[in-house]
C-alpha cells in the first residue's frame, strides 16, 4: 500500500467530507510518522504491531513517553539499547503535551463479511 | 471531486432541505489503522440501535476471527461435565436476547486533563445493540457448575504479538450468572468478525473490557484471573486523588459498572432567539435504568428535563430530546446531565484516573444565537 496515496486520501477525506463511496476502508490509510531524527527508530519499533495513528494522537510528557517506550520494549518492540533515548526524544518532541496535530482518518462504514 | 461525488453532495443537500439538518454520512473515525480501532461520529448515534456497520471497533491487536466451521467454545474449570460446543450446538441451546450498551472503558480518555496514554477516544466508543445468544447461566447449568466457583475466567481466540501479555480475563461469577450472554448475533445479524465472531461475551451494564471477543473458553474458578489485563490494566482507583495521582495496583479495583452519562448527539450550530430548536442525545448507566436527563443553558444554575424516548430495556441507552428556546442572541452553551435509577448523578467534571477510564463529565455544545 502506498503511503503517498494514503496521504492524498487523508487530505481529501478531511477537506471535503467525501461521500461514503470515496472514503477509504478502515486500515487502508497509513499516515507516516513525521520526518525527523528518530523517525527511523519509531518506524522499526512501533509499526510491527500498530499503525502510527495511536502514537500520533498522544500528548505525553517525556516521562510518560519513557514509561510507554519501556513498556513496549518489554512487550517486544525492537529498539536497540543505544537508540532508546533517540526514540523517546522523537516521540516527546512530536507528540508532547501541546500536540494538536492528530485528525482521525474518516473511513467507510464496515460491511459485514467473512 | 468526481461527478458521482458531486451528485451525492447534491442528494445530501436535498435531504438537508427536507429535514432541516444535513443527513449524516455513514462513516467511522479511524483511531488506529491496525490493530483496528475506530469510533462512531456522534451524528450517527441518534438511533436506539446502533447499526453494525458504524458500531465502534476496538482491538488490542490484529486478531484473526476463528473459522466458524471449526470454532469450539470450551466450558471447563469448576464444572461436573466440561463442554466443547460447535457454533451449531451453541445455537441449539435456548436463545436469549439483551438490548444494551457496549462502551469501551476508555471512551472519553481524550477529555481528561492532564493527558493519559492510550487510544484517545472522545465520545463515540459506545453503541447500543440487540445481542442474541445463550445465557451464561444456561451454559454453566448444562456443564454442571460446582459450588465454590466465584470467578468466571474468559479467553478469546486472538493471540498477542511478540511478548505482549494475553488478554485473559475474569469477572465475578455472580454477575455473569445474572446477566451474561454468549452472543452470536448482533442486531439480528451474525456477529461480525470485527465484533468477535463467532461469539462474544455480553455483560450488560459493565464496561467493554469484560465483553470478550472471539470467545473460546469459559472457566469458572475459585480465584480471579491473573496477568497484566487483570493486575495492571482495567483497574480504577479505590479513592481517586488529584488529577495526575498514580496509584499502585492494590489501591485499585477492576473497572466494572459503567458510570451514569448523557451525551448530546445532535444539536443545531445556530438558532434564533425566541425560536425553539431540538437537541437530542442518549443516556445510560451501569444501573439498569436512566431516571432522567436534564439540560441547562446557564452553566448549571437551572436545569430543565428532557423528554425520554419510549424505547427502553435494562442497561440499554435511553434516547432523549429537548426543545430549547434561546432567550437572547450571542453564544449559548448547553450542558446535559443524566441521573440513573440508583440516584447517581452525572458530575460536572469526570474523576481523573491514571488509565483514563469511564469519562462522564457534563457534555456541552455551543450554539450561536442570532436575534
Amino acid at each position: 500500500m502506498s503511503r503517498g496515496r494514503g496521504a492524498v486520501l487523508l487530505a481529501f477525506g478531511l477537506a471535503f467530507a467525501a461521500p461514503a463511496a470515496e472514503l477509504p476502508r478502515l486500515g487502508t490509510v497509513l499516515v507516516p510518522f513525521p520526518p525527523g531524527v528518530g523517525k527511523e527508530v519509531a518506524d522499526q519499533a512501533c509499526l510491527n504491531c500498530h499503525s502510527s495513528d495511536v502514537a500520533r494522537q498522544q500528548k505525553l510528557t517525556e516521562k510518560q513517553w519513557t514509561a510507554t517506550v519501556t513498556k513496549m520494549i518489554g512487550w517486544g518492540a525492537e529498539v536497540r539499547a543505544d537508540r532508546k533515548e533517540e526514540l523517546i526524544r522523537y516521540l516527546a518532541a512530536n507528540f508532547g503535551p501541546g500536540n494538536d496535530s492528530f485528525r482521525p482518518v474518516v473511513v467507510q462504514p464496515i460491511r459485514s463479511s467473512r | 471531486m468526481t461527478r458521482r461525488a458531486l451528485l451525492s453532495v447534491g442528494a445530501a443537500a436535498v435531504a438537508s432541505a427536507a429535514f432541516g439538518r444535513p443527513a449524516p454520512e455513514r462513516r467511522l473515525l479511524q483511531m488506529n489503522a491496525y490493530a483496528p480501532d475506530a469510533e462512531t461520529p456522534l451524528d450517527l448515534l441518534t438511533t436506539y440501535l446502533t447499526p453494525n456497520d458504524v458500531f465502534f471497533v476496538r482491538h488490542h491487536w490484529n486478531a484473526n476471527a476463528p473459522d466458524p466451521r471449526t470454532w469450539r467454545l470450551v466450558v471447563d474449570g469448576e464444572v461436573e461435565r466440561p463442554l466443547s460446543l460447535s457454533l451449531a450446538e451453541l445455537k441449539r441451546l435456548p436463545r436469549a436476547t439483551a438490548t444494551c450498551v457496549l462502551q469501551c472503558a476508555g471512551n472519553g480518555r481524550a477529555l481528561f486533563e492532564p493527558p493519559i496514554p492510550g487510544v484517545q477516544w472522545r465520545y463515540g466508543a459506545v453503541g447500543n445493540a440487540r445481542w442474541t445468544g445463550v445465557r451464561v447461566r444456561d451454559l454453566l447449568a448444562k456443564a454442571g457448575l460446582k459450588a465454590g466457583a466465584k470467578h468466571l475466567h474468559t479467553a478469546g481466540a486472538d493471540d498477542p504479538p511478540g511478548k505482549t501479555p494475553p488478554f485473559h480475563r475474569s469477572l465475578e461469577l455472580e454477575k455473569a450468572l445474572e446477566d451474561g450472554i454468549v452472543a452470536y448475533e448482533m442486531n439480528g445479524e451474525p456477529l461480525p468478525p470485527l465484533h468477535g465472531a463467532p461469539a462474544r461475551l455480553v455483560v450488560p451494564g459493565w464496561a467493554g473490557d469484560h465483553w470478550m471477543k472471539w470467545l473460546s473458553r469459559l472457566s469458572p474458578q475459585a480465584d480471579p484471573q491473573k496477568g497484566f489485563y487483570m493486575d495492571v490494566g482495567y483497574r480504577y482507583p479505590n479513592n481517586p486523588g488529584e488529577p495526575g495521582t498514580a496509584f499502585k495496583a492494590e489501591e485499585m479495583h477492576p473497572v466494572t459498572d459503567l458510570f451514569v452519562k448523557s451525551t448530546i448527539s445532535d444539536a443545531p450550530r445556530r438558532a434564533r432567539a425566541g425560536s425553539p430548536v431540538t437537541v437530542r442525545g442518549f443516556a445510560f448507566s451501569g444501573a439498569p435504568d436512566v431516571a432522567r436527563v436534564e439540560l441547562t443553558d446557564d452553566g448549571g444554575a437551572t436545569w430543565r428535563p428532557a423528554t425520554l424516548g419510549r424505547e427502553h430495556d435494562p442497561y440499554a441507552w435511553r434516547l432523549w430530546s429537548f426543545r430549547w428556546t434561546a432567550k437572547s442572541s450571542g453564544r449559548a452553551t448547553l450542558h446535559a446531565r443524566a441521573t440513573d435509577s440508583r440516584g447517581s448523578v452525572q458530575p460536572r467534571e469526570a474523576v481523573w484516573n491514571q488509565s483514563g477510564y469511564l469519562w462522564n463529565g457534563w457534555h456541552s455544545v455551543d450554539v450561536e444565537v442570532t436575534a
